[in-house]
């Protein structure tokens, strides 16, 4: 769950996207939507881990378009690394992104808001493996097929990368084999299909999915948590630091719990809130970079 | 063949649903036969046309994936065409790339990723698109990725065709039920309608066999099938054929009457000549005694003349009575009657100064000899057609005698000879022919009685010319009575 928020200064003139059909946000893909560039606030979700779930995407954009004043296009891409350079370039006003390319883009980004889970904007990995299979820890899964979420992801793929790196292994040399699944919801099922004997997932999505898609997640076990790490992060570019849209955006975020919209929102996302956090809260995801590349 | 000849000894009743039911059998395998092979020509095509459509989406949506090796997205893409190709059911899909390694397979926890594939899936395929495994009740079928004109993997698919054999089944069984049912219905109806067929056909039976035993009756109208006109035309040419008959018998009955009365006739008058000629001597000596009657000579010469001429009408009298009402005379053949025979033969004889050898060496020993009545009657018959046949101043011969065991008679005319038909009556086994074309009615009355008693006649041709009658008659077993008693 990786967000980030830009500011524009474009007009807001365009109603086209006012409705509250959820079945638009995927119209961020269409011409049209590509003509609404200049006017809608442009908010990048990377892969969500329902990926599918039109309904929340159709509430997320009726709250935001409702508060930031304007029409808002929600931009979903496949991959981390897709929704990341949309924000690093100033394409989308804001983004969900994960705190592991936060930390890459630090000097670039400014934080707009952090969700908060369980009362904390904190959040943990896990690495699970089927749920049959007796691994007292880490080191029993040498050897495996291992599925990780994607290799931007903090949590589905950082978090195990340093642990390898600490115990001066790449995943290479203590995995048989790895691959990537972009999306922690794809990790549950690689693993809970025994396409991957093992793979490392957020641990947020993991909880969730267990209430959402109890079946699918009873056929995997956690085998290790990490240490709680900051939660994905929503965060705009720092060039639109003083668009009033990013201000307004900010708002509709930390007060989304205030509405009822909001509120749907959260309930979809199994969330408190969003919170305003300093970043100093990613420094250990940012500690975790520097010990893989000291590693190589 | 032995069945066949089985069928074709039963009664048409029956034989004919048994055809039916085998005709069915036979036309319903043939049709069984033609619809299952289009049925599962049918589902094959089907099939193959799903299969292709699976493969063709498949491979599309697998083809970026394999090119990069991602196992993630190809196995997301075979989970994800598990639910979409619901007809097809696809039992087992495995991807492997350019190597013959495993990309993902369907179920990952049978065939991992990055593993070789089992020997048995390349050794599986046949030449068409899918091919079906009677035996496990799938069907296979197989892809290759190709990208560029270059091979990058292949698919290789299993479907569950279960539902297919299950189809051909169903079929099956209900062919089966169907054509069991029109048989059973196709062969009753047969039946019913072949008995209804037949049914003139036993009634006609019926009749023919109670004329057999003598009882010949025409067929009732209320018998006569209303509609079949073939039938109504058997059955009236039966009845034209007992008409038919009984007319003839009862022409053969008035000619054998005509024929008796006829004999009797000749016999009536030989017996007025044999009772006429006495009466003139009779009369003669009435008028001696009327003149001289005083003389005591004379008296008593007439007296005797008349008694002799009186005894003499007396015996053709009782010889008459004898032949004619043989149920007055009941007695066992003997001498007197081949006497009695003698006497009424002697007028016709006179008459054409015929000459009669008789040569008689009999015993009368009782009542193992057969009925004298009829026998006599018989004898008369014949002799005079002997006399009728041979011409005037010729000789007939009559012999008779016998043993312990037969009767011998013989009788000889000095005619032309029996004309083939007549001869007939007397020794064909069945002289209806003969009889029926009104020939020798006389004849055919020696015939019966011969038949009542048991014996044979023979015909022989003299060498002088003329024929030999000889009549053999049995005599009853010493102990038993007379069959006449």
């Amino acid at each position: 769950m990786d967000g980030a928020i830009h500011r524009r200064r474009e007009g807001l003139t365009r109603r086209e996207f006012t409705s509250g059909v959820a079945a638009t946000a995927l119209a961020a893909f269409s011409p049209a939507a590509s003509g609404a560039q200049e006017d809608a606030f442009r908010f990048g979700l990377t892969p969500v881990f329902l990926t599918s779930d039109l309904e929340l995407l159709g509430h997320l954009r009726a709250y935001l378009t409702a508060r930031v004043g304007g029409p808002v296009e929600l931009v979903t891409r496949r991959t981390y690394q897709e929704i990341t350079a949309l924000l690093v370039s100033g394409q989308v006003h804001s983004a969900w992104i994960c705190g592991y390319p936060y930390v890459q883009f630090r000097d670039r980004l400014d934080l707009v808001a952090t969700p908060s889970w369980h009362g904390k904007p904190l959040y943990q990995s896990y690495l699970i493996a089927a749920a049959d299979r007796r691994a007292e820890g880490w080191e029993n899964l040498r050897g495996d097929i291992h599925a990780f979420s994607d290799p931007d992801s903090n949590s589905g793929y950082l978090v195990t990368r340093t642990l390898l790196a600490e115990n001066r292994m790449m995943p290479d040399q203590f995995f048989s084999r790895h691959f990537f699944t972009y999306g922690h919801r794809n990790v549950v099922r690689a693993v809970a299909s025994r396409l991957a004997q093992s793979g490392s997932v957020d641990g947020y999505v993991w909880e969730v999915m267990k209430e959402t898609e109890p079946d699918l997640v009873a056929q995997t076990r956690i085998v290790r948590r990490s240490e709680w790490l900051g939660f994905p992060p929503v965060a705009a570019p720092r060039s639109l630091s003083g668009d009033p849209r990013v201000a307004r955006f900010k708002d509709a975020l930390v007060s989304m719990a205030e509405h009822p919209d909001g509120r749907s929102v959260l309930g979809l996302l199994r969330l408190d809130g969003f919170v305003p956090t300093e970043p100093s809260l990613f420094d250990a995801i940012a500690a975790k970079v520097e010990t893989v590349r000291r590693f190589g | 063949m032995k069945l066949g000849h089985r069928i074709w000894s039963m009664p048409i009743s029956y034989r004919a649903p048994v055809i039916v039911a085998l005709l069915m059998v036979a036309v319903s395998a043939a049709i069984s036969e033609r619809v299952l092979d289009r049925l599962s020509r049918t589902q094959e095509r089907f099939l193959d046309g799903l299969a292709e459509t699976y493969l063709d989406g498949l491979s599309s949506a697998v083809i970026p994936a394999v090119l990069r090796g991602d196992v993630w997205e190809v196995f997301d893409a075979l989970d994800r065409s598990a639910t979409s190709y619901g007809a097809l059911a696809p039992l087992e899909t495995v991807v492997t790339g350019a190597d013959g390694r495993v990309l993902a397979a369907s179920d990952p926890g049978r065939i991992s990723a990055y593993s070789e594939l089992p020997a048995a899936y390349a050794d599986r395929y046949g030449p068409g698109m899918v091919t079906i495994d009677e035996a496990s009740e799938s069907g296979f079928a197989r892809r290759e990725l190709v990208y560029q004109g270059l091979p990058i993997g292949t698919i290789h698919a299993a479907f569950d065709v279960s539902h297919l054999f299950a189809e051909r089944r169903e079929i099956l069984l209900t062919l089966l039920v169907t054509n069991g049912v029109l048989a059973a219905l196709f062969s009753l109806g047969g039946f019913l309608l072949v008995r209804r067929m037949t049914g003139p056909m036993r009634v006609l039976e019926s009749h023919m066999r109670a004329a057999a035993s003598g009882a010949a009756e025409p067929i009732s109208p209320a018998e006569f099938p209303s509609r079949d006109r073939e039938v109504a035309s058997l059955f009236r040419g039966y009845n034209a054929l007992v008409h038919a008959e009984r007319e003839r018998a009862d022409l053969a009955m008035r000619l054998a009457e005509e024929e008796k009365v006829a004999s009797l006739g000749r016999l009536a008058s030989g017996m007025a000549h044999e009772i006429n000629n006495p009466l003139g001597g009779l009369f003669n000596a009435i008028d001696t005694l009327k003149k001289h009657g005083t003389t005591p000579g004379v008296r008593d010469t007439s007296i005797s003349l008349i008694e002799r001429g009186l005894a003499g009408i007396r015996d053709v009298v009782e010889a008459a009575l004898a032949t004619y009402r043989p149920e007055r005379s009941r007695r066992p053949l003997g001498l007197h009657d081949f006497e009695d025979v003698r006497l009424l033969l002697k007028p016709e004889l006179r008459r054409k100064r015929q000459k009669l050898d008789w040569d008689v060496a009999w015993t009368d020993t009782g009542p193992t000899l057969p009925d004298g009545g009829p026998v006599r009657q018989a004898l008369l018959n014949l002799l005079l057609n002997a006399s009728a046949v041979t011409p005037e101043g010729g000789t007939l011969a009559f012999r008779a005698g016998h043993t312990d065991r037969l009767v011998t008679i013989e009788i000889e005319d000095q005619g032309p000879g029996m004309p083939r038909e007549v001869l007939g009556i007397l020794t064909e086994a069945d002289p209806g022919p003969a009889v029926r074309a009104g020939h020798g009615l006389g004849l055919w009355m020696v015939r019966r009685t011969i038949d009542e008693l048991g014996g044979t006649v023979k015909i022989a041709q003299k060498n002088d010319g003329g024929t030999m009658v000889t009549l053999i008659l049995p005599l009853a077993r010493e102990g038993a009575s007379s069959h006449a008693a």
